[in-house]
Order: C-alpha cells, then sequence, then structure tokens
C-alpha cells in the first residue's frame, strides 16, 4: 500500500508545502539581513585630496587602453592627468606599496576607472560599478 | 511538473556568472602543482601558495569584488575592480559563497587555506608572487581593512 501512495501522480499537500517555503527562502535574500554582510556597501572611500572637476573622456580612456602594463606611470599620467582621488595604499605583494587612483567616466558617472601603480610602474587599471 | 518548474526557477535566479570557471593562465609550469594526482592523493598545495591552519574558521572578502570557481579544482578564485592588475586563488575553501561579495562579508570557511597571489602580465598571463601580509589580514579578519585607514 505504501508504493501506491509514491506512486500517486498527485503531490502530497505536505510536499507541496515544504516546496513552497523552499521555494519562499530562495526567494527571499537574508544576506543583507545578516550582520556579517554589507552588500549595499558603498565603493572604498577616497584618501585624502578629492579633484571634484576630473572625469576621464572616452578619448583618454582609449588612449590609456593603448599603453600595455609594466609601462611607465609618467606615460599614463600624460593621457590621464591627475586623479579623481587616491584609494587607500596597501601592499598586494609584499615589499612594495601599491597606488590607486581613481577616475569616474565623463559619459558613465556611475562607473569609475582604477588604476593601480607600483613606484613608477603601471600595472593595471580595472572598471568599478556603483 | 511542480518541481522542474522549481529547478527552472531557480537555475534562472542564482548565480548564472558566477559559477563560471575562471580559468587562469599561470606563467610559472612546475612539474608539481595542485589540482594534480599524485598516485592516489591530489596535490593541494604547490610553489606560490601560502597554506593557513583555518581549523573550519571563516575567510572574509578583502575587499568589494567577485568570487568565482578556478579551473583548479578545489580553487576559487577572488577579484576585485578596487584592485586592478591582481587576483587572488584560494584553495581549499569549504561552503564558498560564490558571486559578487561585499568587503569583510564571508565568502567560505576552511581547514587550510591556500592563498595565491597572482600578477597579471602584458600577455594575459597571471605570474605568482609574493603575497604581502595586508590582503591575507583582510582575508582572516573583516575589521582588518580598518588599520592604518582609521587612525587619525
Amino acid at each position: 500500500m505504501q508504493r501506491h501512495s509514491i506512486d500517486s501522480p498527485s503531490i502530497h499537500p505536505l510536499l507541496l508545502g515544504g516546496l513552497f517555503l523552499a521555494f519562499l527562502g530562495l526567494m527571499l535574500d537574508f544576506r543583507s539581513v545578516l550582520p556579517f554582510n554589507t552588500s549595499a556597501a558603498p565603493p572604498e572611500r577616497c584618501q585624502g585630496d578629492v579633484n571634484h572637476e576630473v572625469v576621464l573622456s572616452r578619448e583618454q580612456l582609449a588612449q590609456l587602453l593603448t599603453v600595455p602594463e609594466r609601462d611607465t606611470k609618467q606615460r599614463v599620467q600624460e593621457i590621464v592627468g591627475a586623479p579623481f582621488c587616491s584609494l587607500q595604499s596597501l601592499q598586494v605583494r609584499a615589499g612594495i606599496a601599491a597606488e590607486r587612483q581613481v577616475y569616474p567616466l565623463a559619459f558613465d558617472p556611475s562607473t569609475r576607472l582604477v588604476i593601480l601603480y607600483e613606484g613608477d610602474e603601471y600595472a593595471g587599471y580595472r572598471f568599478s560599478f556603483q | 511538473m511542480t518541481l522542474s518548474l522549481l529547478a527552472l526557477l531557480i537555475s534562472g535566479c542564482t548565480q548564472s556568472e558566477s559559477s563560471v570557471v575562471r580559468e587562469v593562465p599561470i606563467q610559472q609550469a612546475w612539474q608539481l602543482e595542485p589540482g594534480q594526482q599524485v598516485g592516489e592523493h591530489r596535490i593541494a598545495g604547490g610553489l606560490g601558495d601560502i597554506s593557513i591552519e583555518m581549523r573550519g574558521d571563516r575567510i572574509y572578502a578583502p575587499f568589494d569584488g567577485e568570487l568565482q570557481p578556478n579551473n583548479v579544482p578545489n580553487c576559487y578564485v577572488f577579484s576585485s575592480p578596487e584592485v586592478p592588475a591582481y587576483i587572488f586563488r584560494l584553495c581549499g575553501l569549504e561552503r564558498p559563497r560564490l558571486g559578487a561579495v561585499a568587503q569583510g562579508s564571508a565568502m567560505g570557511s576552511a581547514d587550510f587555506l591556500g592563498f595565491a597571489t597572482l600578477r597579471r602580465q602584458p600577455d594575459g598571463h597571471w605570474t605568482m608572487v609574493e603575497p604581502a601580509s595586508d590582503v591575507l589580514q583582510r582575508l582572516l579578519d573583516p575589521d582588518a581593512m580598518q588599520v592604518g585607514g582609521g587612525e587619525e
């Protein structure tokens, strides 16, 4: 008789209820409620001076993309100019200070470009979406 | 029918891009690397990995970023738009939280964490470099980012 109830095409109401609750649990994102998570955190804060008028144009960006990693910081700065601001200095690899500079995009203010230098060397860039 | 609908909704709603395996071509090619098999045993860490005794403790996102599975089994890649030119490989992570992660939020836990810092090369390869304690401290302590910045 037990086998008969398992083979039954209709889903047991209890199972259906469980499925509904599981589905509800999946739909709700508890991560933002839990204390160890800060999903809505703003992007990393600027340290020191902020030059509010600085934005990066399409032309500047296009030029920057042609500069290979390991080129000089000077070459990059000739293209992009002074930064909007700098992020906290840190060491990513031992003994080398990484300098991170921020440039909001003129044509997309919600996106900022982060450039990383190590000493006089240009290490790379990434886009940060807010 | 209900089940298939549920499965469809789950697969459609969660972690679509984040579970895409991120292949990381590493410049250094060693004979013995993590993920390889020696006899019946898998290599868990290789030259360039720092192994940390975590005893099941949590590992936290050092910056706002993303956690993705790596092509090396049992390893994951953390990258952040706030830290260009670098990615971090985390091996041995248990119950990983894939996808977008906020700075200081838990990314999983580990008994032993294998941590490697990779720097981008102009040819698109990644080279293993000596990790600094700055990033490692942030990985182990969600409040470590206050150090240095919050002293004034």
